[in-house]
């Protein structure tokens, strides 16, 4: 059966026709031109996000952003905004993880030691004569002078640790407590060092692609807000035991810098040498590949 | 460069195949967008979900069917949904600019027949707006119809006569100047 066959009386055809033509010519009828290149933009953004691995700031910005300023505008994409919630995520984990690692570094770190807890340490076997110590790793940067103690003591003349003690009140119970919590603080330092060092590279590779393509204002103030919490994150794990690895305190400082310049200089349109400035700061240090081979492989998805 | 080269090359990631087939199809997309919607904003930030989306799956298009139906799918799909999340929208704060309007007793003058038009299409049942409009306004077939909507050619057929059949009985007053 067709579709004029379904018409039940001959005027019937007349009319849908006629109602045909009135909904074509005015029914939400095309007016003006398409914004090609507007919609391009913003497509374009978000396919070398996906592509890159990062949240599209291009085109999450202003989608979220009109979304919160105009109640006509409803949010048609909630993977937008779960991109947006996912980078949030991050920045808390990191924060979380930074605070419990230093709790636990505080109350951790024996009270009569002035040498770093963290990685570099490792615990001997209890014995039956005499309490557990701690020794530093042998070529670690554990084994050299600390700048305001005495030198660490080596081999058989191992340093004891002493329980430290709070309001007459023992805190940590005995050696192997306290062994426990610098390895616990220790994985967590390296857990936020790696978190932090995964977020770094994507705030870089969303301001480049951002900076490259659309130089759209809106996209620099995401990825400078966003370039502002993971500089926090990097202060904070410079002065942490993750720094004192000289190598990786390098690439903390290095880093610094240049979010710190992302920070300072994309609330405002860029000038060509301010631009420049901040390339030049990411390709003289060779930031982004000492970035991603700093990550441990599969970090960045887990 | 024919269309199965370039979504050949999309595949492989190729963004000036991107551009190209956007520009093929975008104008298309837009306005079908625009006509269900009836907002530039909206078809707007449709047509860039519709094509992140077509490219984001570009894998599972298999080159069966012509892109363009393919992409007519993903059109409607997200142009659809879209519209229900608005709707939903509209329909909250409708009840908000109702309650602030109790006291208006003013009656509206007749609409004319472009407005009565509007008003009869808007008032039919999503599915049949959605026929109607997709088949007599923009020529899709009723296969393409069941297709993008994930029903049969016949529920479009039967669709598309309901909304005729309640646009016919909402046009009555004019209907004897048409057919004279």
């Amino acid at each position: 059966m067709t579709d004029d066959e379904m018409n039940e009386q001959p005027n019937d055809a007349i009319q849908d026709e006629r109602i045909r033509s009135l909904a074509v010519g005015h029914y939400n009828a095309p007016d003006g031109t398409v914004p090609r290149d507007a919609m391009w933009a913003q497509i374009s953004a978000a396919r070398r996000a996906a592509r890159s691995g990062v949240a599209p700031v291009a085109a999450v910005a202003p989608a979220v952003d009109q979304v919160e300023q105009s109640p006509d505008v409803i949010p048609l994409d909630s993977r937008r905004r779960t991109r947006t919630i996912v980078v949030w995520r991050w920045s808390a984990a990191v924060a979380a993880a930074l605070v419990i690692a230093f709790a636990l570094g505080r109350y951790g770190q024996p009270a009569n030691t002035t040498a770093p807890v963290g990685p570099m340490v490792a615990v001997q076997p209890p014995t039956t004569s005499a309490p557990s110590h701690i020794d530093p790793v042998p070529g670690s940067p554990e084994t050299s002078p600390a700048p305001n103690g005495p030198p660490p003591q080596r081999g058989s003349e191992p340093r004891q640790v002493a329980p430290r003690s709070s309001g007459g009140r023992s805190i940590v119970g005995g050696p192997t407590e306290v062994a426990s919590a610098d390895s616990a603080a220790s994985a967590l330092y390296r857990a936020a060092a790696v978190q932090t060092l995964v977020q770094a590279e994507a705030v870089l590779t969303a301001y480049r692609g951002a900076e490259a393509s659309t130089r759209d204002p809106q996209a620099m103030q995401q990825a400078a807000r966003w370039a502002r919490d993971v500089l926090s994150s990097t202060r904070l794990l410079i002065d942490s035991p993750a720094g004192r690895d000289p190598q990786m305190r390098a690439l903390f400082t290095d880093l610094e810098l240049v979010l710190a310049q992302i920070v300072q200089l994309s609330g405002t349109p860029l000038q060509d040498s301010e631009r420049d400035l901040i390339d030049r700061a990411m390709r003289d240090r060779d930031l982004l590949p000492r970035l991603r081979s700093a990550v441990p492989a599969g970090s960045a998805t887990s | 460069m024919n269309e199965r080269e370039l979504t050949a090359r999309v595949k492989l990631g190729d963004e000036a195949a991107e551009r190209a087939l956007y520009d093929a199809h975008v104008d298309r997309v837009y306005w079908v967008a625009y006509r269900m919607s009836g907002r530039h904003d909206l078809a707007q930030d449709f047509t860039q979900d519709v094509f992140i989306r077509a490219f984001d799956r570009i894998a599972d298009y298999r080159g069966d069917a012509p892109f363009g139906a393919w992409l007519h799918t993903i059109t409607m799909s997200v142009v659809l949904n879209g519209l229900r999340k608005v709707k939903r929208f509209d329909q909250r704060e409708a009840v908000l600019e109702e309650a602030g309007m109790v006291t208006s007793s003013v009656r509206e003058a007749e609409p004319d027949l472009k407005e009565r038009l509007a008003q009869a299409i808007e008032a039919l049942p999503e599915g049949c707006r959605v026929t109607f409009l997709m088949h007599d306004v923009e020529g899709f077939t009723h296969e393409e119809i069941g297709a993008a909507l994930g029903t049969t050619a016949g529920t479009s057929k039967a669709q598309l006569s309901r909304a005729r059949a309640k646009l016919r009985i909402a046009l009555a007053d004019f209907a004897g100047d048409w057919i004279q």
